[in-house]
C-alpha cells in the first residue's frame, strides 16, 4: 500500500469499494499521478485494492496508544526513561529562573480555572493544567539543556510537563507505572513519526522538530494516561496535528522554549478535546496533506501493539547535555578543551595572546553558525562563542551564558580570531558528525583536537552518577535538600510509587520562598 | 506600557547590534532594512486617516457578514464542544463576549477562540483571493481584545476599523509572497498560515505597540501557524480559525510583554526558515510605511467573496451550474426533479482533491463535495443551510444521483478562485443532454453580492439567535461604526 501506485484488480474490490470505483471507471486517462492519488484517497477510507482492507495506519497508532501496557515495559526501557524524567525535571527547575519563564508565567496568571496543577519550583503557585504544561515546558526548553535524540528532537521536554499537570488533575489517581508507560508511549510516538521521513535524521532547516513530532508526541502520552479508546486516540493525534509545526527561525530567539511549551500544552488539549468528542481526520498520519505536509519526503508506516512490538528506546538512546546549549556545541567544547590541552602542555601556560587563529571544522548548519552573538539564545547555539569560551575558561556551564560573560573583551576579541569552515565529509546529522578545533599561535605552531563522540552523547552516555549530579546541582538552585532528594527518590523507585503526583510535592519545595520573586539573572 | 528605563536599555540594545564590530563581512541588512522590521513599523504607523472610503465600505461589509455567521455557527455541534472544552478547563470569566450566548464570557484568547470557531464552523465566511478566509482570524480576536481594554479606554469604531484592516491587509501581503498562495490549497490550510499572522497583527495595532514588538508578535504568531489540509472537511477545521484568532492574540499579548523572537522570520534566510517554512516558493517584499503616503490596501483593489449558502467556495459554481439545469428540467416537467429522468451527471472541474468526494459521510465533507453539492441543487434548485442536515444528506432521491456521477478535471480549468468555472452535464434518459455552466457565481468577487443581498443573509443569520431589536441595531452599529465614539456599542449586541 502506500506509494505502491498499484490499483489491484477490479474483482478483488470489496463490495462497498464497487460504487466508487465504478463512476471512476468512465474517466478518461487517468494520469498516474491521478490514479496514485486516487488510490491515496481511498486509503485514507481504508479501502485498498486488496480484498480485506488493512488498517490504516492512524488507525494501528490510536490502537497501540490505546492496547500498549505496562506488562510491555522492559528492563532497558525503564531505566532509560526514568534518566530522562530526572534530567527533564532538573532543567526544568533551573529553567524557572529565566526571563522567558517569568514572562510565560505572567501571562499564564491571565487565566483561572477550578482544576489547578503545580508550577515546578514555586511553594504556592497553581495554573489550569494547559498552562502549567506551557510554563513547565518552557521551563525545561529555556536554556537549552534538555535531552535530545536520534533522529533529532527533544522529546522528554514535550511530553512530561503535561503528564504531571493533567495527573494532579484526574480523580483516578495514576500510579507511577500509569506515568511511567504514558511517558513512554508519548516518546515512542515521536520517534516513529520521525522514522517517516528522510529529513528528519538531518539538523533541521525548516521547522523545528519538537514542534512537529512534540505536540503528537504529547497528546499520544495525555491520551494513555487519560484512557481513551482507540477510535478518540486516533483524534487525538489528528486534532494535535493542527497544532504543529513551528519555523526553524525562531530557534536561537527567546520565543524557542515556547516551542516546547505549546507542544505540551496543545497535545494535552488535543487529548481533552478528543476526549469529549471532537473528531479530526482520522487517516492523518496516512495523508501526505496530513502529517507529511511537514516533511519533503514523507512515508508513513503502521505501529503494532502486540507480538513483535519493541521500543524505539530500547535501541536508540537519548543524549543528556553537560552544557545548556545547542546539542552541536559538546563536539565543538570537548574539541577546544582537548586542543587547549594540548597547547597548554607545549607551552607550559595558556596566554591568550598568543592565539593567531582559531579554526573550527563543523558541519553545515546555519542557524548554529553565530559569528559574534549578542543574546545568550544566540550564544547557546553558536559554534563560535562555545568554542572560544571554553578555551577562554577552560570550561563551559550555566554561567558562560550570562550577559556579563557574552561581552566580555577577552570573549569578543578571540571571537574575532575565528575561522569557520565545512568539510564535505562533516554531515549535519547528530549521529555523524565531529568538530576539530585548531589554535595556531603567533610562532605559527598548530595545536589540534578532534572530538567525534562528546560524553553525554548516546553513544558514550552520561554514567548515573554523573546524571543524578547534574539533576542534584540544577534541582538545587531552587528547592530545599528535602525536594531534591525527594525527587531522586520518587523517579528512582517510580515504577513502584502508588500516587505520582506526590512529585508535585516535591517539585514545590523551594529552598527559600523569597527568592522565587527574583529571577537568577541569565541574561 | 514601556516605562522609560526599559525603553532606555532597549534603544542601547539596538546600539549595540548596530555597532558591533565587524571583522568577517555579515551579509545580513541592517536590522531596520528587514522585511520583517518593515512590517513591524507598517503596523505601528497605520493611522484611521490611511483608510480610504473604499476600504470602509467594504471591510464594514466583512464586519456585518462576519458575525452574521459567528452568530448562526453558536448554533453548531463543534461551537458547543469547544466552548464546553473552554468553560471546563477555564474559570468563568468576566470579559470577552460569546456570539449568541447571553451572558457566557470567557478570557479574552478563549473567546477568540470559540468565536472564530463559530464563524468558521458551517463555511460559511468570507473568502478572499489569494484563497483565505480572513475576516473569521481577525475580528473574533478584535472584539475580545477591545472588551479586555479597561472602560476608559476602549477602542472607537474607527480604531476597532483600522485594527481589523491592518489584519485584513497584513494576511494579503503575506499571500502575495508565494506563487503557491495563488491556488487551492495542497498542503497547508490558508487560514492556519495567514490568519493567525492576521490576527496578530490586528492587535498589535489594537494595543498600540511599537514598531519592534509589531515585528516580534508577527514572529511569535509565526511559532504558533501551520495546520495541514487533511483536516480540512472534517469538525477540527473550524478549529483552523478559532485557533488563529487566539494564537494571534495570544503572541500579540506576549509581544507586549517583552517576549521575543526572530527578528527575520519573514524574510528568506537560507538554511533556516522562517515563515516561509509553509511555502514552497517565497519571495518576501517589505512594506512601505504607511506615512509616506500612497499606500494601497489590498482590499481596495481586490474584494471579497461572500457565500449565499455554508459550504467551502468552489461549491458555488458547481451550484449555480445545476440549479440553471434544475431550472430547465422543471421547465419541461413541472414539479420536482426525479433521479428517473437522468442517466448520467458529469461535472467538469478544476482538480481539488479535497473538495472531491463522491459520497460525502458528514456534514463537514459534504460541504466539501463538488458532487453532493451539483446534486443537492440538481434536485431542490438552490443549495441552503437546510441541504447539510441528516435528513436532507440522506435522502433516497440525492443518492440516486449521487451514483449518477463523474467527474472530469479539464485542463483550461484551474484550481485558482480567480479563475476556476464549474460545468454541469446532465444526460437524460431519452438521450437530451442539458448543460450548465457558471463562471462567476452570485457573491464572487466580480459579481458582488449587493448591500440588500448581505443584509437579508445577515438578518437570516442573527434572528436564529438574537431577537429582532438586536438584529436591526447591529445592522446599524456597523453601518456607522466609523463614526463610533465607543465600540463598546457593538460589543453588547453580539449575545
Amino acid at each position: 500500500m502506500g506509494n505502491s501506485g498499484h490499483f489491484g484488480n477490479l474483482e478483488d474490490l470489496t463490495s462497498d469499494s464497487v460504487f466508487i470505483y465504478k463512476s471512476q471507471v468512465h474517466l478518461d486517462v487517468l494520469s498516474l499521478e491521478e490514479l496514485v492519488e486516487t488510490e491515496q484517497c481511498y486509503a485514507s477510507f481504508g479501502l485498498t485494492g486488496l480484498a480485506s482492507p488493512l488498517q490504516g495506519i492512524t488507525e494501528s497508532f490510536g490502537a497501540a496508544i490505546h492496547a500498549l501496557n505496562t506488562t510491555q515495559l522492559t528492563d532497558g526501557v525503564i531505566n532509560r526513561s526514568k534518566r530522562m524524567m530526572l534530567d527533564t525535571l532538573g532543567v526544568g527547575l533551573l529553567g524557572t529562573r529565566t526571563a522567558v519563564f517569568n514572562k510565560a508565567l505572567t501571562y499564564s496568571q491571565l487565566f483561572t480555572c477550578e482544576e489547578r496543577s503545580s508550577v515546578w519550583g514555586k511553594s504556592e503557585m497553581n495554573l489550569p493544567p494547559h498552562y502549567t504544561a506551557f510554563v513547565n515546558g518552557i521551563a525545561v526548553h529555556s536554556m537549552d539543556f534538555d535531552d535530545t535524540w536520534h533522529p533529532a528532537t527533544h522529546p522528554s521536554g514535550a511530553v512530561l510537563p503535561a503528564l504531571l499537570a493533567l495527573a494532579e488533575t484526574l480523580p483516578s489517581r495514576p500510579s507511577g507505572l500509569d506515568l511511567l508507560l504514558a511517558f513512554n508511549v508519548g516518546i515512542e510516538v515521536q520517534g516513529r513519526l520521525m522514522r517517516f521521513s528522510r529529513e528528519a535524521y538531518n539538523i533541521p532547516e525548516r521547522f523545528h522538530p519538537p514542534s512537529v513530532v512534540g505536540v503528537m508526541g504529547s497528546a499520544a502520552a495525555s491520551a494513555k494516561l487519560l484512557g481513551l479508546s482507540p477510535a478518540q486516540c486516533s483524534h487525538a493525534l489528528a486534532i494535535a496535528a493542527s497544532s504543529a509545526g513551528a519555523p526553524l527561525a525562531n530557534a536561537a530567539t527567546q520565543t524557542k522554549p515556547l516551542h516546547i511549551g505549546n507542544a505540551a500544552r496543545r497535545g494535552l488539549e488535543a487529548a481533552q478535546l478528543a476526549q469529549i468528542g471532537l473528531e479530526g481526520n482520522p487517516a492523518i498520519l496516512d495523508m501526505h496533506h496530513g502529517f507529511g505536509v511537514y516533511y519533503k519526503d514523507y512515508s508513513p508506516s503502521a505501529m503494532a501493539a502486540s507480538g513483535a512490538f519493541k521500543w524505539i528506546l530500547e535501541e536508540q538512546d537519548v543524549a543528556f547535555k553537560r552544557i545548556p546549549a545547542h546539542l552541536g556545541m559538546h563536539w565543538v567544547v570537548d574539541a577546544a578543551l582537548a586542543a587547549r590541552a594540548k597547547l597548554q602542555n607545549t607551552i607550559g601556560s595558556f596566554d591568550l595572546s598568543q592565539i593567531r587563529r582559531v579554526t573550527l571544522r563543523v558541519p553545515p548548519s546555519k542557524y548554529v553558525n553565530c559569528p559574534l552573538p549578542v543574546t545568550e539564545h544566540q550564544a547557546r547555539h553558536s559554534f563560535q562563542f562555545n568554542a572560544c569560551s571554553a578555551l577562554l575558561d577552560d570550561k563551559v556551564s550555566v554561567a558562560s551564558f550570562s550577559e556579563a560573560h557574552i561581552s566580555r573583551p577577552a570573549l569578543r576579541e578571540l571571537l574575532s580570531k575565528v575561522k569557520v569552515e565545512t568539510p564535505p565529509d562533516n554531515q549535519p546529522s547528530f549521529d555523524k558528525m565531529y568538530c576539530e578545533v585548531e589554535i595556531e599561535t603567533e610562532q605559527g605552531h598548530s595545536h589540534a583536537a578532534r572530538c567525534d563522540t562528546f560524553y553525554g552523547h548516546w553513544r558514550k552516555p552520561l554514567s548515573q552518577r554523573h546524571l543524578v549530579e547534574k539533576f542534584s546541582v540544577n534541582a538545587s538552585s531552587v528547592l530545599c535538600t528535602e525536594g531534591v532528594e525527594g525527587v531522586v527518590e520518587v523517579i528512582g523507585n517510580i515504577e513502584r510509587v502508588t500516587e505520582c503526583s506526590v512529585l508535585a510535592l516535591y517539585l514545590r519545595m523551594t529552598s527559600n520562598p523569597q527568592e522565587e520573586l527574583h529571577c537568577v539573572n541569565i541574561q | 506600557m514601556i516605562s522609560t528605563l526599559q525603553k532606555t536599555i532597549r534603544h542601547l540594545k539596538a546600539v549595540r547590534v548596530l555597532h558591533k564590530p565587524a571583522v568577517e563581512v555579515l551579509k545580513h541588512p541592517a536590522p531596520e532594512d528587514t522585511v520583517t522590521a518593515s512590517f513591524g513599523r507598517f503596523i505601528s504607523e497605520m493611522k484611521p486617516q490611511h483608510l480610504s472610503p473604499v476600504v470602509l465600505q467594504r471591510s464594514k461589509r466583512m464586519v456585518l457578514d462576519s458575525i452574521g455567521v459567528g452568530l448562526i455557527g453558536s448554533t453548531t455541534d463543534v461551537f458547543e464542544l469547544a466552548l464546553q472544552h473552554c468553560q471546563y478547563m477555564y474559570a468563568p470569566d468576566d470579559i470577552s463576549s460569546v456570539y449568541g450566548r447571553r451572558g457566557t464570557r470567557l478570557s479574552p484568547t478563549l473567546a477568540a477562540f470559540v468565536n472564530g470557531v463559530a464563524t468558521h464552523s458551517m463555511d460559511f465566511d468570507d473568502t478572499w483571493h489569494p484563497a483565505t478566509h480572513p475576516s473569521g482570524a481577525v475580528l473574533p480576536a478584535v472584539l475580545a481584545l477591545s472588551d479586555m481594554m479597561p472602560a476608559h479606554n476602549k477602542p472607537s469604531g474607527l480604531d476597532f476599523l483600522l485594527a481589523f484592516n491592518v489584519g485584513i491587509e497584513i494576511q494579503g501581503r503575506l499571500m502575495r509572497f508565494s506563487n503557491e498562495a495563488h491556488n487551492i490549497p495542497k498542503r497547508f490550510h490558508p487560514p492556519s498560515v495567514v490568519g493567525t499572522m492576521g490576527s496578530a497583527a490586528a492587535c498589535a495595532r489594537l494595543l498600540s505597540l511599537d514598531a519592534s514588538r509589531c515585528s516580534h508578535a508577527l514572529a511569535i504568531a509565526a511559532s504558533l501557524a501551520g495546520a495541514p489540509m487533511a483536516n480540512a472537511a472534517t469538525q477540527s477545521k473550524p478549529l483552523h480559525i478559532g485557533n488563529a484568532s487566539r494564537l494571534g492574540l495570544e503572541a500579540a499579548l506576549l509581544a507586549s510583554r517583552g517576549l521575543q523572537a526572530s527578528p527575520l522570520v519573514l524574510d528568506a534566510v537560507a538554511g533556516v526558515a522562517g515563515f516561509n517554512a509553509f511555502y514552497e516558493d517565497y519571495v518576501p517584499q517589505p512594506l512601505e510605511s504607511p506615512s509616506d503616503g500612497g499606500h494601497m490596501f489590498l482590499l481596495e483593489e481586490q474584494d471579497m467573496g461572500f457565500k449565499r449558502f455554508p459550504a467551502h467556495l468552489g461549491m458555488h459554481w458547481v451550484a449555480d451550474a445545476a440549479a440553471s439545469v434544475h431550472k430547465v428540467l422543471v421547465g419541461v416537467d413541472p414539479g420536482t426533479v426525479s433521479p428517473a429522468q437522468v442517466q448520467d451527471i458529469l461535472l467538469r472541474v478544476p482538480q481539488s482533491k479535497y473538495i472531491n468526494r463522491p459520497f460525502p459521510e458528514s456534514e463537514h465533507e459534504a460541504r466539501h463535495s463538488f458532487q453532493f453539492n451539483a446534486c443537492s441543487a440538481l434536485l431542490d434548485g438552490e443549495v441552503t443551510m437546510q441541504s447539510f442536515t441528516p435528513a436532507a444528506m440522506s435522502r433516497p432521491d440525492l443518492l440516486s444521483l449521487l451514483r449518477r456521477v463523474r467527474v472530469e478535471h479539464p485542463h483550461d480549468n484551474p484550481a485558482n478562485f480567480n479563475r476556476m468555472y464549474g460545468e454541469v452535464q446532465v444526460t437524460l434518459v431519452g438521450g437530451d443532454i442539458l448543460k450548465g455552466r457558471c463562471d462567476t457565481f452570485y457573491g464572487h468577487w466580480r459579481n458582488p453580492l449587493t448591500n440588500e443581498s448581505l443584509r437579508k443573509k445577515f438578518r437570516n443569520n442573527a434572528e436564529v439567535v438574537l431577537p429582532s431589536e438586536k438584529v436591526e441595531m447591529l445592522v446599524d452599529v456597523v453601518e456607522e461604526l466609523d463614526g463610533l465614539g465607543d465600540c463598546r456599542v457593538l460589543l453588547s449586541q453580539l449575545q
